[in-house]
């Protein structure tokens, strides 16, 4: 049996999935992102593999995405997040046709083909207003642990506007709604408000179509799926852990290019020559 | 690498201009009118400069077209609202802290509105520089165009007579359009070296090559390029796995150096472009036979490149970037606007709709000459590469 792993460096965490070539899952790992990620991605991959009671030697292609993508020595491919969400969100639901990732530190809408093909992204600017990393500054600001704020703000029953389009000057305003006694609910749901509008228009640039499939950290968040529906006006797939889509879908084209390259008969062969040898 | 180690000249050559394309030509400059005193400079802003007109003068045509990544705008973002891009922001600012003292006149024309308008800051803030403005014809078709385009260039002509203390003669005008057409002669040379075997020739390598020309001597970037072109057509790489794109939008501001490098290193071959277009604004030489004001003039309407500040209703400026695709070979197009360039966000409506009609695959990437991170721009090249190359 044929062995492949998916490694996704992220802003926060870094995520492994393992693959056998019937495509089913043997082992998975999230730690966090901390520096010298080579070890942090190996620390990632051993307890994956632990779990799929397979070695390091068992896989037969290693496949990395992520903003670290390039920093892990021992793989043998690396394929951007976009390409990689997209394949990974058609494979969990076939009929997906827009997808959209919410991850710690950047936001990106992708319109996708049949087979999970990236026809059309945007990503968001170098702002924190667009990502994950402004609901937790806004989580911590309030003491809420960012575990209860999906929850919280589903409870809300007067969500309150955040207007700024700058995560600093949003953060003014989530002082004056404290300030003015609203309910830490409210803020919140307005927190997911605002990121669901920034999203929104993220998507209709690339091409809104449906399914909609939510992946990311920030899809676990109830609060923000609700704000996004009602937002978009329509249901979205959310799996039960949005933020391995990124490492499902690099092990996925990982198998891809491996099954191609053993069809083709010639040995695996990055795009470029990796860049840490 | 071999090939590059047979052939040090061409790249010890790039290395070092690279360092003055990334320092600040300005200050290169300035050492060049040290050693050369008495000779005038004239700084042209992008795009359709006749800089035969200031060669012919004993004059030396310099670009200015702003001030890259390096310059901290301190002065000039109190005169422009934020919505100014970065080029026109960066240009004053290199007036208000006086690196454009070197000029002694300096040439705008009617590109876009802040282009328009910086020509009139200039003048209220350096009184100075001679500051010239070039109203270019805006009707190409009409049968006046010629006559009135060769009047406002004998207009500006007799403004640098004014500057250069001496009148400006046919025979010198001649011969500045017979050294000018060998230079861009030449680039089109390069080019087309680049666009048959990108692998010998880098679009970064070919971006300097094509730089220095805007602050040396044309006679003196004539003689780099013919050893340059000589020594990049003995290469031999490999051709990698790359798709092959044209890039369009960047007429004007021009991006940091790694920008261009990122986008080869995600995985594309560059086989045309449109930077500093200004600097090889003919596709085809200018008439050296009869009046040479009046061969200029013509030589704009009939022989000039399109850009996104050029109108020219005879021809759709999308079908010129289709044939272009169709021409070299491209797959793709990757469009690289300068962010808040009016001219360029206008063409991409008239460009995306175009390319989609002709099913050629594009990417829209925005830059900003003070760019520093180059990480989202990569990302998104990559993505659009591999949804070319991954089935």
């Amino acid at each position: 049996m044929v062995f492949v792993a998916g490694i996704d460096v992220g802003g926060k965490s870094t995520k492994v999935i393992i693959l056998d070539d019937a495509r089913k899952v043997r082992g998975q790992a999230v730690v966090k992102t901390r520096p010298d990620f080579p070890a942090l991605a190996r620390e990632a991959l051993d307890i994956a593999l632990k779990q799929a009671g397979l070695k390091a030697s068992d896989l037969s292609y290693i496949a990395t995405t992520g903003f670290g993508r390039y920093n892990v020595p021992f793989r043998d491919n690396q394929i951007t997040e976009i390409t990689c969400v997209a394949r990974g969100a058609a494979f969990l639901f076939p009929k997906t046709h827009s997808v959209l990732d919410i991850g710690a530190q950047s936001t990106r809408a992708v319109r996708v083909a049949e087979d999970g093909k990236v026809r059309d992204f945007r990503t968001n600017d170098k702002c924190a207003a667009g990502a994950g990393g402004f609901v937790e500054r806004a989580a911590k600001y309030l003491e809420v642990n960012i575990d209860d704020v999906g929850e919280l703000s589903v409870q809300a029953d007067k969500p309150q506007t955040i207007s700024s389009v700058c995560a600093v000057l949003a953060e003014s305003e989530i002082i004056n709604h404290v300030s003015a006694g609203e309910s830490v609910q409210n803020i919140l749901r307005g927190v997911h408000n605002s990121l669901a509008s920034r999203a929104m228009a993220l998507m209709k640039r690339a091409g809104l179509e449906d399914e909609i499939t939510f992946a990311g950290g920030v899809a676990r968040q109830k609060g923000m799926v609700q704000a996004l529906e009602q937002a978009l006006k329509r249901k979205v797939n959310v799996s039960a852990e949005p933020e391995m889509i990124g490492a499902l879908g690099a092990a996925l084209l990982g198998l891809r290019r491996l099954e191609k390259i053993r069809h083709d008969g010639h040995e695996a062969a990055t795009k470029e020559e990796p860049r840490v040898a | 690498m071999a090939n590059e180690k047979a052939h040090p000249a061409i790249e010890a050559l790039i290395s070092k201009y690279r360092e003055v394309v990334e320092g600040s030509p300005l200050e290169y400059t300035a050492d060049w009118k040290a050693k050369h005193p008495g000779v005038k400079l004239v700084g042209c802003y992008p795009l359709y400069t006749p800089v035969e007109i200031i060669h012919a003068g004993g004059m030396l045509p310099v670009a200015v077209i702003g001030g890259g990544n390096r310059l901290e705008i301190a002065h000039a973002d109190s005169r422009f609202q934020s919505f100014v891009c970065s080029i026109v922001k960066s240009t004053l600012e290199l007036g208000l802290t006086g690196q454009l003292k070197i000029l002694d006149g300096i040439v705008f024309h009617s590109i876009c509105d802040p282009a328009r308008n910086l020509a009139s800051v200039f003048t209220r803030n350096f009184p100075d520089l001679m500051v010239e403005y070039i109203h270019f014809p805006q009707n190409l078709t009409s049968r006046h165009a010629v006559s009135y385009l060769a009047a406002e260039y004998r207009r500006v002509k007799a403004s640098y007579e004014k500057l250069v203390g001496r009148p400006i003669d046919n025979e010198a005008l001649c011969q500045s359009i017979r050294v000018y057409n060998e230079q861009r002669g030449l680039l089109r040379d390069l080019y087309r070296l680049r666009s048959q075997s990108p692998q010998n020739l880098s679009t970064v390598e070919t971006y300097i090559l094509t730089r220095i020309g805007t602050f040396l001597p044309p006679e003196e970037h004539i003689a780099i390029l013919k050893e340059a072109i000589a020594a990049a057509s003995r290469r031999d790489e490999r051709l990698k796995d790359r798709i092959k794109v044209v890039l369009e939008g960047s007429f004007c501001e021009q991006p940091p150096l790694e920008l261009i490098e990122g986008l080869e290193a995600a995985g594309c071959y560059i086989l045309d472009d449109d930077f500093l277009l200004g600097w090889r604004w003919f596709s085809q030489d200018v008439a050296v036979e009869g009046d040479p004001i009046q061969n200029l003039a013509r030589a704009y309407l009939d022989r000039s490149v399109y850009s996104g500040v050029k109108h020219d209703t005879r021809e759709p400026k999308a079908k010129h970037l289709v044939d272009k695709v169709r021409e070299t070979g491209a797959s793709a197009v990757v469009i690289l606007a300068a962010k808040f360039c009016e001219p360029a966000l206008f063409d991409y409506a008239l460009y995306r709709r175009a390319l989609e009609a002709e099913g050629i695959p594009h990417l829209y990437l925005e830059f900003e000459e003070k760019m520093w991170i180059f990480d989202k721009a990569r990302t998104e090249v990559e993505t659009f590469v591999e949804s070319m190359l991954f089935d």
